[in-house]
């Protein structure tokens, strides 16, 4: 199973950084279901093009999040979740998003004021296309 | 996990080409691509490694034996796939088959059956019949379902068609996924060198430059392109320059120096591996290397 894994060369966030939230929000947002089968980490490395090291630094972090399981010779799954911890995922890159909205903003000089202005533009449009 | 291989100070000299000295070691689960020029000795160092070539000085251990003894017992935990073989020409498939599978006490049959389906190769017909890609899949498949520890593949897909180096590197990682294995691999494709490897072991004219693993690079290459003119001294973490870019393999002290001489960069982009590989390969910037 090739998973929508996009990761981004000239972001800051290190890679397996990416590997590891972009998996979190595919779990949180129920595109991967609780037992699902994950590739193994050297396939996930051949897709992804990088090396098994980082796959594992993200499994092991996911793992350790409760978020993916692995059973001894079988392979890694989804883990059933709590809604919370979903919830709490969704949540966080919601956030994330906006304040890394924000922050361009402010790297162009623009005022609170006016970031607060064109967020009224993009929420009015959106309703609008309701 | 203790390394399927150690190699330390290890030096040889063939008229007036010199490798090494080199250190390297290889461990359990990993794929290192050998990375280097024509010329650079990574054949040598396969042959070294199997003792087919001797060294002048050094040691070479595979699975803590020393290579080149009376005690010959890696030699059942290694397959080695050279460039070229001589005197297979007058032998059918299934009597190098047969040949090989008697050496071998792991020989898997149904792997190596496998991939002749997968390659299409005809079994019954003399070697030096087929074509340069068609043996180069029957000797893979000779030297994979031997089913050792460690793989040695010299060049393995440089004359293979599109297709078969996409089942090549399938047929890697499922070899890989059975676990306690390990592949060193010479390749001048870089596909092979970017979804197969894990670490990058790169060779100049025979000198060791380093064992890196893949994002290490890959995460530390950056490419500024400047506001002002680049100063006249050396930035850190420059390796090479242009105009008014610069390429740096450490974006940290090369940002600190930057920001703190008020020069500005408009934009900053991560080098691809095929740059990176260059970079590391052109003799003119092993100056500012490290």
């Amino acid at each position: 199973m090739e998973l929508p894994i996009h990761l981004s060369k000239d972001s800051r966030e290190p890679i397996y950084h990416q590997v590891e939230n972009q998996l979190k929000a595919l779990i949180a947002a129920n595109h991967l279901h609780a037992g699902t089968l994950l590739p193994s980490i050297r396939v996930l490395a051949k897709d992804l093009e990088v090396s098994v090291i980082t796959i594992r630094r993200a499994y092991q972090n996911l793992e350790y999040q409760g978020f993916i399981q692995t059973l001894q010779g079988k392979g890694t799954f989804v883990a059933e979740i709590e809604k919370k911890l979903k919830n709490k995922v969704k949540t966080t890159s919601v956030y994330e998003t906006f304040e890394k909205a924000v922050e361009t903003a402010m790297n162009y000089d623009y005022t609170i004021e006016e970031i607060e202005e064109i967020f009224q533009e993009v929420l009015a449009a959106h309703k609008k296309g309701d | 996990m203790k390394a399927y291989v150690e190699i330390s100070k290890l030096q040889k000299s063939i008229d007036d080409f010199q490798l090494g000295p080199i250190d390297l070691i290889i461990e359990p689960e990993t794929i290192t691509a050998l990375v280097g020029n024509n010329g650079s000795g990574k054949s040598t160092l396969l042959k070294l490694m199997v003792n087919l070539a001797s060294s002048d000085s050094g040691n070479i251990k595979l699975f803590n034996t020393t290579v080149g003894r009376e005690d010959e017992s890696w030699k059942k935990n290694v397959a080695y796939l050279p460039q070229n073989i001589i005197g297979m020409d007058a032998y059918t498939g299934n009597t190098l088959k047969a040949l090989i599978e008697i050496l071998y006490p792991n020989w898997d049959n149904a792997l190596f059956m496998e991939l002749i389906k997968l390659f299409d190769v005809p079994l019954d017909k003399r070697f030096g019949k087929l074509s340069q890609g068609v043996q180069q899949k029957l000797n893979l498949a000779l030297t994979v379902a031997r089913n050792t520890p460690l793989l040695l593949l010299d060049e393995p897909t440089a004359f293979m068609d599109i297709p078969s180096k996409r089942f090549f590197m399938d047929i890697l990682v499922d070899w890989m996924d059975k676990g306690d294995r390990s592949i060193i691999l010479t390749s001048h494709q870089v596909e092979d060198i970017k979804k197969l490897s894990d670490y990058l072991f790169v060779l100049r004219n025979g000198d060791m430059i380093g064992n890196f693993e893949k994002e290490n690079l890959t995460e530390n290459y950056k490419r500024y392109w400047l506001n002002d003119q680049l100063p006249n001294t050396t930035i850190p973490g420059e390796v090479s320059r242009a105009h008014l870019q610069i390429v740096s393999n450490n974006p940290e002290v090369t940002e600190i120096f930057l920001q703190k001489n008020k020069i500005r960069w408009i934009d900053r982009k991560s080098l691809e591996l095929e740059e990176i590989i260059t970079l590391l390969l052109t003799a003119n910037t092993s100056s500012h290397y490290r």
